[in-house]
């Protein structure tokens, strides 16, 4: 009979639909960061989880709906010249796949909703240090209050200047711009916010390991856009604390 | 068949033999205002665009392959990206909706023209020189525009970007979408006032549905979109400080930019989701599954995609986080309602993979990519991740070649010989199909690591230590390869260009809409005798009326 090949061909690719999800699953936990790294910032501590979560809930919906469309396209391809069953509606399936879709998002959006207030949140009191990021046509200037209110450093495109952080200790940033829409963006901390003139900005987070990151300026602003880049250098805070002093000295 | 009468034919004898001359064959097109030849010069016209659009693509990709400058000047660099995504969004993805819809949707709602002929004609005019205008800014003294084509203010003021290049930038482009909102006007009435007798709303075919939606989005994006044009205008003109920062411009400009911009999204994408629901089930050999269900989940879309706006300005720091990603998130389940309808089509039919059907198959995986990563990009803190970066070029790619792209080629082959009474050839067809997969994969799959390691859009340069080379390089082979895929669809229409008429109404063989039910090409009115129309499917109910369609 040619129908039981057929089904044991069916049984085999059936089950590899439903474990090639599953390993997903399972590498996608134990597995990194899908391109980002733990604990550099108190924004990847919040987000990193979600995006490991969001990226294995696609995988498993981009894994079924595309073992679906092949599922048809190598077992429903035409056999023979009789029409097939000519159906139109089926109303159960109808209902079930518009409320499981549903259901995902659901979920999706509450874990959203949840690490989206952590991130946005303003703790005035938390915060031991603000930092002014200001944008310029094509640079970026920094200011540390802490330091005086003259203690801005600007880069230029050939001087990317650096703005330090102390490990472990809340700082709040608070952005503008002197002329068009800037984009403040530290890619390995997961975080970014526009510059935009007129408006003021507040940002807050913790950076947590030493090291040197690159940022750069996301919202075109014009011809040297590619060259507004900056780096982020998190030091102690005891280091920070002498940076704050020499920059206080070097102004004064 | 008895039941049928036959209308009283007119012999207009010799008359109407057509002219043998190429220039009078010119002077008859640019005269026209039959919708089918207006649909070709939209058609024509916007393959054009994306021709050009796709070398500006290729400009980009040279520029990009290495680190450090060595084609174009940053600020050419700009003005080329500037003109890729205005070309490929305005002059040739909305103009190409309007194309199939003026060729396709009076056939298949069975009316002789659309509603206002000379109407459409203008706006085929509209669209024409306005594009030419926005596009000689590259003949002006400072070049073409250069501050985006989401000309965030101020940057696109006179203080920050002046010279004439963007002057035609707005204007032109003004002058353009008034064009496409006149066809809006025009696809609405049609599709609500001349449905042959038979044809109800419920009866219309899903092409013709999302036609009708796209246009009602049309109506409500684009007059936003000029108000906007014509407010940065008199900004650059006259001085005013409608876009001023001190005023709040700078959000204002987001807001009314992006109250189009997304909405424009699904201007492109829903039509084209037409095109996929018109060729899945003729060669899957049943209808379309669920065809109600899929005309509600249309019209969830695009209710919904006026609500979702802001998710462009998550990272501005002045918008309602939780409203917007949550309308976006929404967006998913209709979405994936249809993915099922076009899966249920499929599902235990007779799949057969001639040309059209393997693009719309090619349409649903890039497609399905594309939205996931949308999903994701729904996620405010995802967003802060990786906003305004590679990660989004690729995922716009995905969603936007996926959609518009792929189902435009399969209707070109799949309307092909409807329009021009001839059959593409099949094996040039599926060559052209697969270089156009594989390299549309290879230029954009690369570039969602890019972004997520910190790559940003529209910068012109990096540098040697980002890591960014080897990816770049990758893309830059990918898009060589999805340009040489364009070769073996001009030498497809060369050489197919006298081969032998198909002399029958379907060639397919299992067509359901009407436009399968008249010659190919169709007369000059469309219809010499009208089938009935008792189903959703009249074409093929006339085609094979043995076959029983099984309800619920």
């Amino acid at each position: 009979m040619p129908l039981e090949p057929r089904l044991r061909k069916s049984h085999l690719v059936r089950n590899i639909a439903v474990l090639t999800p599953l390993g997903f699953l399972l590498t996608g936990c134990s597995v990194s960061g899908l391109g980002f790294e733990k604990g550099l910032s108190s924004v990847n501590d919040t987000s990193l989880s979600l995006w490991q979560g969001a990226w294995i809930t696609a995988g498993v919906v981009g894994v079924f709906t595309a073992g679906l469309i092949f599922w048809s396209v190598f077992f429903h391809r035409k056999k023979n010249e009789d029409f097939p069953k000519q159906t139109q509606y089926h109303i159960p399936v109808e209902i079930a796949y518009t409320i499981i879709p549903f259901i995902i998002v659901a979920v999706l959006f509450a874990y959203t909703a949840r690490d989206e207030s952590k991130i946005t949140s303003k703790s005035v009191a938390g915060v031991k240090h603000n930092v002014l990021v200001n944008g310029i046509q094509w640079a970026w200037q920094f200011t540390y209050p802490e330091a005086g209110p003259d203690a801005t450093i600007t880069g230029s495109a050939d001087n990317p200047p650096i703005l330090y952080l102390p490990q472990g200790e809340k700082v709040g940033f608070t952005l503008t711009s002197s002329d068009v829409v800037h984009g403040f963006w530290i890619p390995a901390f997961m975080i970014q916010m526009q510059n935009l003139p007129g408006v003021t900005n507040h940002l807050e987070f913790t950076a947590n390991k030493l090291g040197d990151y690159p940022g750069r300026c996301n919202i075109l602003c014009g011809r040297d856009h590619a060259w507004m880049r900056f780096t982020v250098r998190v030091v102690t805070p005891a280091q920070y604390q002498d940076y704050i002093t020499t920059l206080k000295a070097s102004k004064s | 068949m008895t039941t049928v009468a036959h209308p009283p034919r007119i012999d207009l004898g010799a008359k109407t033999a057509a002219p043998s001359q190429k220039g009078s064959q010119f002077v008859k097109w640019i005269t026209s205002t039959d919708h089918k030849t207006i649909g070709y010069m939209y058609l024509i016209t916007s393959f054009s665009w994306f021709l050009i659009g796709g070398i500006l693509a290729l400009f980009l990709r040279a520029e990009l392959t290495r680190p450090g400058l060595q084609f174009w000047s940053n600020e050419q660099y700009n003005q080329i990206f500037t003109m890729h995504g205005t070309i490929m969004l305005l002059l040739f993805a909305t103009p190409l909706f309007v194309g199939f819809t003026n060729v396709i949707m009076p056939l298949q709602i069975g009316a002789a023209d659309v509603a206002f002929p000379r109407l459409n004609m203008m706006s085929y005019w509209l669209y024409l020189f306005g594009g030419i205008m926005a596009f000689a800014g590259f003949l002006s003294p400072g070049g073409a525009a250069s501050f985006g084509w989401t000309a965030y203010a101020p940057l696109a003021s006179s203080q920050f970007s002046p010279g004439i290049g963007g002057d035609l930038w707005v204007m032109g482009l003004a002058l353009s979408g008034l064009g496409t909102i006149l066809s809006g006007v025009n696809f609405i009435t049609t599709i609500f006032t001349m449905r042959a007798p038979g044809m109800t709303m419920f009866r219309m075919s899903i092409f013709c549905w999302n036609a009708l939606l796209t246009s009602i989005l049309v109506l409500l994006a684009f007059p936003p979109l000029a108000a906007a044009f014509l407010g940065l205008e008199s900004d650059r003109l006259f001085g005013s400080h409608i876009f001023d920062p001190a005023n709040g411009g700078a959000m204002l400009w987001q807001h009314l930019f992006w109250f189009f911009g997304h909405p424009e999204v699904y201007i492109l994408a829903i039509p084209f989701f037409g095109i996929a629901s018109e060729i899945l089930p003729v060669f899957s050999r049943k209808p379309i599954f669920g065809y109600k269900g899929l005309i509600a989940a249309t019209i969830a879309i695009s209710a919904l995609s006026v609500s979702v706006w802001a998710h462009h300005m998550f990272a501005s720091g002045q918008v309602l986080l939780p409203f917007f990603s949550f309308m976006t998130f929404l967006i998913g389940v209709p979405t994936g309602v249809k993915f099922f309808n076009w899966i249920g089509t499929m599902w235990r039919g007779s799949v057969t993979f001639e040309t059209p059907m393997l693009w719309v198959l090619g349409f649903l995986i890039t497609f399905l990519f594309g939205g996931l990563t949308g999903i994701i990009l729904a996620s405010p803190p995802l967003d802060f991740a990786v906003s305004a970066s590679y990660f989004v070029v690729a995922h716009f790619h995905y969603v936007l070649f996926g959609t518009v792209v792929f189902t435009m080629f399969g209707g070109f082959y799949f309307w092909w010989p409807k329009m021009t009474g001839r059959m593409l050839n099949e094996r040039l067809g599926k060559i052209h199909f697969w270089m156009t997969f594989f390299g549309f994969h290879l230029t954009f799959l690369i570039q969602h690591w890019l972004g997520i390691k910190g790559f940003p859009r529209r910068y012109a340069d990096y540098l040697p230590t980002d890591g960014f080379t080897f990816m770049n390089e990758v893309s830059t082979v990918g898009a060589a390869l999805l340009a040489a895929s364009m070769i073996p669809f001009m030498i497809n229409i060369w050489i197919t260009r006298k081969s032998p008429m198909v002399g029958v109404d379907d060639p397919w063989g299992y067509g359901a809409s009407l436009e399968w039910a008249t010659s190919c090409p169709p007369p000059r009115h469309n219809f010499t005798s009208m089938p009935r129309i008792r189903s959703e499917r009249p074409a093929f109910d006339l085609h094979h009326p043995h076959i029983k369609t099984e309800g619920h």
